[in-house]
C-alpha cells in the first residue's frame, strides 16, 4: 500500500494512461490520504529539524523525535509507543528495571493536559497550564525528574472547555501517555469519565466537584466546590449577618454551577436559611437583565455565584447598572484579575467576596507560599499571580507524588498507576493547602478548609485573605457520593 | 410596574444594539442581495479598533469613535474592492459562502492579536446611572439608544438627499436599469460595504462600552440580530429598527417573566426566543413586517 | 448553476441521453472503482489510530454532506439547519442504542427514520419561504433545537451532553474490537469498515435519486422553482422530499458520529456545524456525486493534519504561556481563507480540480 507500488503500477501499464493516471490522481488524492501524505513529508532519522523536543513519524509510521546531538537538530528514533490493544500490559523487557508502557519509553514519561487554551475560558485554561509547565519545568531541572531519572513531559491539547472536543482530544492522546494530569471543566471530566473507565486511564481533573471524589479514575487534589460553598455560608453567618438576610445563587446551567448550588442547599439545610431564588444563565450568554432582575425582585442580600469570569463580570455589571449591591460570593472560577481594569472596580472592592483555597500569592505569613512565589518567579519570570495557575502547579505536584509513587510501586502502566493512588497516603502540597489523606476512592477523605478572600486591587491577584484555611461543622459533615 | 418599566428599557437598550447591527446587514443586502455573514466580526472588529485607539495609543475617546468608525468603514470598503469585486456576476450564494469565510478569518485574527481576556473599552459612562421615578436608567443604554436614532435618521437623510444614496436606490430597484443610467454599481457596493463597516463599529462600541468589555465573541450578538433584520424585512432600514426594537423587548421580557409564568420551556429560553418569534411571524409574513416581496417570474 | 454532469472518470463522449443516466459512466470508472474497493478492504490493516479516527470523521462527515448537497446542491435549497438533523440522529443513537440498547443496524434505521420525519415536518417551512429567509430561518432552526437538546435532560443530558454506549455489533461481529484471522483490528480501523461501506451505499443511493425521473425533477426546481412548477412538477412535493432525504442522511450520519464518539453535546451541533457542511459541499463541488466526499475528506481531515504538524509550523503558540496563534485559531483562520480561496479561484470545488487534473492527464504526454 506504499506510494511506491502505486507508481510501479502506473509505470508498468503505459498504454493505458489515462485510466491508470486517473487511479493515480485518485490515490492521491482520495484514497489514503493520510499515509500517502505523509509519506511525501515525513522526516528521515538523521534529518536536521527546528525544534528541540518535537516529534513526528518517518515513512514506516515510527515515532521520532528532535533531539540535539552534537550542537545539531536532528530526528531521532523513539521506541514505538505499544497499540491500544497492549497498552494496557508491558510489551518490552524493562530497559532500567521499569517496563515501557504507553507514555513512557524507558526514559521519559509523558502526560496528558487537556485544557481550554482558545475561547472564552481560555483566561482561566492557560494559567492552570501554565502551572504545569512550571512545576514540571522545576520538577525535571531540580529533582531529575521522577525517581530522580524519568523526566516528565507534557501533551498539551486545547479542549475550548467543551465536553465533545475533550473527548475527541483525549481519543488522540491516550495511547502516548500514562495519565492526564489535568481535564479542565467539570462538564467535561464528566463526559470524559465512562472513556477512562473503560480504558482504565487515571485523569486529574482541574475542577473541584464533590463528583470526582469516589471515582476510581479520577485524581482530584483539593476540597470540592460543595465544600467552598459551606464554608462560604458558614462565614456569611458569623461575619456578615446571614442569619437575617436574603440568601440567593447565580449560577452557571451545568454541573459546574450545580456543584456550587449543591454546597449551597446543603448548608442552608444544616444552618437554617432558604435560599429565596436561584438565577441560571448559560455561558456565553450576552444579556443578563432578566436574570439580575428576578434577584433583585426576590430582595436577595447575599447572593452566591458559580460563574466563570466573562459572565459573572457581566453579571455584575448588569447588576450595578440596575442599582442592585447585594453581597455576592463567587465560587473561586468565577474570578479573574481583569475584573478589576473595568469601571466595575469599586462594585466589585466593596461588593464582592471569593471562597477558594490557598494563601494570598507570596503570602509572607504562611509557610512556603514565599518559597513558592520565588519559584515561580525563577522559572517563568513574566507569571502573573493567578490561582489558576496555582492550582495547575498543585495538580502537577499532586501528580508527581503519585507517579513517585508508581515507580516505586514497579510499574507506569494503567494498572499500575491505579494501584499507586489505591495506596498513596496522602497528597501535601508545601502546606499551601491541606493534605489530601488518600487511598482507594472509598477512604479519600477530601480537605474541607477554604479561605475567604476580598477583592483589593492592591492585593496580589486582586485578593487580600480575609480568613485563610477556615472549616465548619457542616464542611465537615457532608458525605461525598459516586458519580452516576 | 416598574419591573416591567424596567424590563421594557433593558429590552429597548438590547434592541437598539440589535437595530445597529441589523442596519448594516440591510445596507448591504439592500445594495448587493447578499446577507452578509461576517457583520458580527466587523462589529468586534470596531470595538477593538476603539480599543485601540484609546487605551494602547492613548487618544481621547471621541477621537477614538470617530477613527474607529472611519477604520470600519475602510475595511468594509476593503473587502469589498479585495474580493467581492471579483464576484460580480457569479450567484449570490458564493458571495455569502465568503462572507462566512470571513467571519472564521477576522474572528481568529482578532484573538490572535488582542486575546480572549475581556478588553474595558476606558468610555466616559462606566456604570453611571440615573433614575427616573422607580426606573434605574444606564448612562450607557441611554446613549445605545440614542445613537441608534441618530443613525437611523442618518440613513433617511442620505438615502433620501445624496447623490450616492440615491444611486444605491436605483442599483437597488433594478441593477442593469441603474447601469444603463450610467451609475456605477461597483461604486455602489462599495460604499454599501464602507457604511456597513461603520455602522457595524458603532454598534460594536455601543456593544462593548460600560462593563460589559470587548471580548472576541461580542459580535455572536450578530447572530442574534437576524431574527431582527428578518423580521422588519431583509432589505428595510426602518424595519431593521423596528425588528431590532421588538425582539429587543420580547427577549428581556421573556427573561423577565418566563422562568415564573412558563417554566416548563427550560431554562434559558429568552436565548430561542428571538428565533422562535422569527419564525412565526415569516410563516404568516413571508418577507418580514416591511420587506420587499419578491416577483416570481418565468 | 451546475448543469447535469458526468463526474465519472470517462473521457469518452457521451453519444446520447442513456450514457449520461449511467452510474458507472465506463469500464474504466469501473475499474477504478474496483481499485478502490480493493484498497478500502486493506487499508484499515495498515492505518495507523490517528490516520483512522481521520478518516472516521471523515467518512462521517461525507454521508452528512451528501444529504446536504441533494437539498442544496441538487433542489437548491440552502439549509444552514444540518447540525440540527445531525443533533436528531446522534440523540436517538443515544437514546435508542444507549439507553435502549438496540442493535447496531436497527438504532441507525431508526435514527434515520426520526430524521425523515423531522425533514417532513420541517419541509412544509420552506415551501413559503425562498433564498435568503429560508437560511436565515433554518438558522433559526439550530437555535431551537440546541435548546431542545439542552432542555430534554432526560433523553440528552441537557448542556453536560451524554455519553453513547452503542458499541457497533452487527450479529456476532462487533467492529469495535474486529478480529478476521486472527488480525486484531483496532476500534477505530474496524470502525472504518462499517462508516465507509455505508459512504459507498448512499453514495450510491444518491446517485441513483439524482438519475431517477424525482432526481430530475429536483434539479428542476433548483434550476427555477417557478418554471419547475409550470411544466407540472409538484414543488411541495419534491422540495419536501429533499429535505426528508437530506434530514435522514443527516440522522445516519449523527447516528454514527454519536457511536464512533461515545459522547455527544449540544455544542457539537452549533451553527459552525452547519456552516462546515457548507462548506464541505462548497469546496468539493456543489451537484456533483463525488464532490461531497471529497470536500468531507478535505474538510475534517486538515484542521487534524494541521494539529499534527503544528509544532513545523512558525508563529504557532506550542506553550500556554507563549505568543502566537493557538492551533485552533490557526484551524480557524485557514477554514475561512480556503472558503473564501475556493470560491474566488475554483467555485466548482475540489471535483472541477480533479477534471482538470484529468483532463491534463488523459491529453499527456502533450500538454493540450
Amino acid at each position: 500500500m506504499s506510494r511506491s507500488t502505486q507508481l510501479r503500477t502506473a509505470g508498468s501499464g503505459r498504454r493505458r494512461t489515462s485510466t491508470l493516471a486517473v487511479a493515480v490522481t485518485t490515490l492521491l488524492t482520495v484514497g489514503l490520504p493520510a499515509s500517502t501524505l505523509f509519506a511525501a513529508t515525513a522526516p528521515k532519522v538523521g534529518a536536521a529539524c527546528t525544534k528541540v523536543n518535537a516529534t513526528s513519524k518517518d515513512k514506516s509510521g515510527k515515532a521520532i523525535v528532535c533531539k540535539t546531538k552534537n550542537g545539531k537538530k536532528v530526528w531521532q528514533a523513539v521506541a514505538s509507543t505499544p497499540s491500544t490493544a497492549a497498552a494496557t500490559t508491558a510489551t518490552a523487557a524493562p530497559a532500567r528495571g521499569l517496563s515501557k508502557t504507553a507514555g513512557f519509553d524507558g526514559k521519559t514519561i509523558k502526560v496528558g493536559v487537556i485544557t481550554a487554551l482558545s475561547g472564552s475560558a481560555a483566561v482561566l485554561g492557560k494559567p492552570l497550564a501554565a502551572g504545569q509547565e512550571v512545576f514540571w519545568k522545576y520538577y525535571n531541572e531540580e529533582k531529575g525528574g521522577i525517581a530522580g531519572k524519568y523526566p516528565v513531559e507534557v501533551v498539551l491539547e486545547d479542549n475550548l472547555y467543551e465536553s465533545n472536543t475533550t473527548v475527541q482530544k483525549y481519543n488522540k492522546i491516550k495511547d502516548n501517555v500514562v495519565m492526564l494530569s489535568q481535564v479542565m471543566g467539570t462538564a467535561p471530566t464528566l463526559a470524559l469519565l465512562p472513556l477512562l473507565k473503560a480504558d482504565n486511564v487515571v485523569a486529574s481533573p482541574a475542577s473541584q466537584d464533590a463528583l470526582w471524589v469516589r471515582e476510581q479514575n479520577l485524581f482530584p487534589i483539593i476540597e470540592p466546590y460543595q465544600v467552598d460553598a459551606i464554608n462560604a455560608m458558614d462565614y456569611a453567618m458569623r461575619s456578615l449577618g446571614a442569619k437575617s438576610k436574603t440568601i440567593c445563587a447565580v449560577i452557571q446551567n451545568d454541573v459546574y454551577g450545580e456543584a456550587g448550588l449543591e454546597g449551597l442547599n446543603f448548608a442552608a439545610d444544616k444552618m437554617n436559611f432558604d435560599v429565596k431564588a436561584v438565577a441560571k444563565y448559560k455561558q456565553g450568554d450576552q444579556d443578563f437583565t432578566g436574570q439580575v432582575n428576578d434577584l433583585r425582585k426576590a430582595g436577595c442580600q447575599i447572593v452566591f455565584a458559580g460563574a466563570l469570569p466573562t459572565e459573572f463580570g457581566k453579571i455584575l455589571g448588569t447588576a450595578a447598572q440596575l442599582g442592585f449591591a447585594p453581597q455576592w460570593i463567587g465560587q473561586s472560577p468565577s474570578w479573574v484579575d481583569s475584573l478589576l481594569l473595568t469601571p466595575l472596580k469599586d462594585y466589585l472592592t466593596s461588593r464582592v467576596l471569593i471562597v477558594a483555597v490557598g494563601p494570598e500569592w507570596g503570602d509572607p505569613t504562611v509557610r512556603s507560599a514565599a518559597d513558592y512565589a520565588a519559584r515561580v518567579k525563577q522559572y517563568k519570570p513574566d507569571q502573573k499571580p493567578d490561582f489558576y495557575f496555582t492550582f495547575g502547579y498543585f495538580q502537577a505536584q499532586a501528580t508527581a507524588q503519585l507517579l513517585e509513587k508508581a515507580v516505586a510501586m514497579g510499574s507506569l502502566n494503567r494498572d499500575g498507576i491505579v494501584k499507586a493512588m489505591n495506596s498513596l497516603d496522602k497528597l501535601t502540597f508545601d502546606g499551601l493547602a491541606s493534605d489530601y489523606p488518600y487511598g482507594p476512592p472509598e477512604v479519600r477523605d477530601p480537605s474541607r478548609f477554604s479561605t475567604m478572600f476580598k477583592v483589593d486591587a492592591a492585593a496580589p491577584f486582586g485578593l487580600r485573605s480575609l480568613q485563610f484555611n477556615f472549616t465548619s461543622d457542616a464542611a465537615r459533615a457532608y458525605t461525598f457520593a459516586k458519580a452516576k | 410596574m416598574n419591573d416591567f418599566l424596567q424590563l421594557c428599557f433593558a429590552g429597548l437598550a438590547l434592541g437598539s444594539r440589535y437595530a445597529l447591527v441589523a442596519l448594516g446587514f440591510v445596507i448591504i443586502y439592500k445594495a448587493t442581495g447578499v446577507i452578509n455573514f461576517a457583520q458580527g466580526s466587523m462589529v468586534t472588529l470596531g470595538a477593538y479598533f476603539a480599543y485601540n485607539f484609546h487605551k494602547t495609543w492613548g487618544l481621547p475617546f471621541a477621537l477614538a469613535v470617530v477613527m474607529a468608525v472611519a477604520a470600519g468603514g475602510l475595511v468594509g470598503a476593503l473587502i469589498q474592492r479585495l474580493l467581492l469585486r471579483r464576484m460580480v456576476g457569479r450567484p449570490v450564494f458564493g458571495v455569502i459562502m465568503i462572507t462566512i469565510g470571513l467571519l472564521f478569518l477576522l474572528t481568529e485574527v482578532m484573538a490572535s492579536i488582542w486575546g480572549y481576556e475581556a478588553r474595558d473599552l476606558g468610555d466616559p459612562w462606566g456604570i453611571d446611572t440615573v433614575k427616573v421615578g422607580g426606573v434605574v436608567l444606564s448612562v450607557k443604554d441611554l446613549w445605545g439608544i440614542a445613537l441608534a436614532g441618530v443613525v437611523l435618521l442618518a440613513f433617511f437623510v442620505f438615502f433620501k438627499f445624496s447623490g450616492i444614496g440615491l444611486a444605491m436606490r436605483a442599483a437597488a430597484l433594478d441593477q442593469e436599469a441603474a447601469l444603463a443610467r450610467g451609475i456605477s454599481v461597483r461604486r455602489v457596493f462599495g460604499w454599501s460595504w464602507a457604511i456597513a463597516g461603520a455602522v457595524a463599529a458603532l454598534a460594536g462600541i455601543s456593544l462593548g462600552s460600560g462593563p460589559a468589555a470587548v471580548t472576541p465573541s461580542l459580535g455572536l450578538i450578530a447572530l442574534a440580530a437576524f431574527p431582527a433584520m428578518i423580521l422588519g424585512g431583509l432589505d428595510s432600514p426602518l424595519g431593521a429598527v423596528i425588528g431590532g426594537v421588538v425582539i429587543g423587548i420580547t427577549q428581556t421580557l421573556t427573561a423577565g417573566y418566563q422562568p415564573e409564568y412558563a417554566a416548563f420551556l427550560g431554562t434559558n429560553f429568552h436565548v430561542v426566543m428571538p428565533y422562535v418569534v422569527m419564525i412565526a411571524i415569516l410563516l404568516v409574513r413571508p418577507y418580514g413586517l416591511l420587506g420587499t416581496k419578491e416577483v416570481h417570474r418565468l | 448553476m451546475t448543469p447535469f454532469r458526468k463526474d465519472s472518470a470517462n473521457p469518452s463522449m457521451v453519444r446520447d441521453y442513456g450514457d449520461d443516466l449511467h452510474i458507472f459512466a465506463s469500464r474504466q470508472t469501473r475499474v477504478v472503482l474496483g481499485l478502490f474497493l480493493v484498497l478500502g478492504v486493506l487499508a484499515p490493516l495498515k492505518l495507523s489510530n490517528f490516520q483512522s479516527t481521520v478518516l472516521d470523521y471523515a467518512g462521517i462527515a461525507a454521508i452528512g454532506a451528501i444529504g446536504l448537497n441533494l437539498l442544496t446542491g441538487f433542489t437548491g435549497q440552502v439549509s444552514l439547519g444540518h447540525a440540527f438533523f445531525l443533533g436528531t440522529g446522534s440523540y436517538t443513537a443515544a437514546y435508542l442504542g444507549g439507553q435502549r440498547h438496540w442493535p447496531f443496524l436497527i438504532f441507525l434505521l431508526a435514527a434515520a427514520a426520526v430524521g425523515a420525519l423531522v425533514g417532513a415536518v420541517v419541509g412544509p417551512f420552506a415551501l413559503r419561504l425562498r433564498g435568503n429567509y429560508l437560511a436565515i430561518i433554518t438558522v433559526g432552526l439550530v437555535f431551537t433545537g440546541q435548546h431542545v437538546f439542552e432542555s430534554w435532560t432526560s433523553v440528552t443530558g441537557g448542556l453536560n451532553g451524554t455519553s453513547v454506549a452503542a458499541p457497533p455489533r452487527i450479529g456476532p461481529l462487533d467492529f469495535s474490537r474486529l478480529v478476521v484471522f486472527g488480525h486484531r483490528f483496532g476500534r477505530d480501523q474496524g470502525f472504518l469498515y462499517v462508516i465507509w461501506i455505508l459512504v459507498a451505499l448512499v453514495a450510491l443511493t444518491s446517485k441513483n435519486l439524482v438519475r431517477s425521473r424525482s432526481g430530475r425533477a429536483l434539479q428542476a426546481v433548483r434550476d427555477r422553482d417557478v418554471a419547475a412548477e409550470a411544466i407540472g412538477i409538484r414543488l411541495a412535493r419534491y422540495k419536501v422530499l429533499a429535505f426528508v432525504v437530506s434530514s435522514s442522511l443527516a440522522a445516519l450520519a449523527g447516528a454514527l458520529f454519536g457511536s464512533y464518539q461515545q459522547f455527544v453535546a449540544p455544542g457539537d451541533f452549533g451553527l459552525f456545524v452547519s456552516l462546515q457542511y457548507i462548506a464541505m459541499i462548497v469546496v468539493g463541488g456543489v451537484g456533483t456525486t463525488f464532490g461531497p466526499i471529497l470536500g468531507a475528506l478535505f474538510i475534517t481531515a486538515m484542521p487534524r493534519l494541521i494539529e499534527q504538524f503544528s509544532d513545523r509550523i512558525p508563529g504557532v503558540a506550542s506553550s500556554p504561556g507563549a505568543s502566537g496563534i493557538t492551533i485552533f485559531s490557526l484551524n480557524q483562520a485557514i477554514f475561512g481563507a480556503l472558503i473564501i480561496a475556493f470560491l474566488v479561484l475554483e467555485p466548482r470545488g475540489l471535483a472541477a480540480l480533479w477534471l482538470r487534473v484529468k483532463a491534463y492527464f488523459r491529453a499527456w504526454p502533450l500538454s493540450y
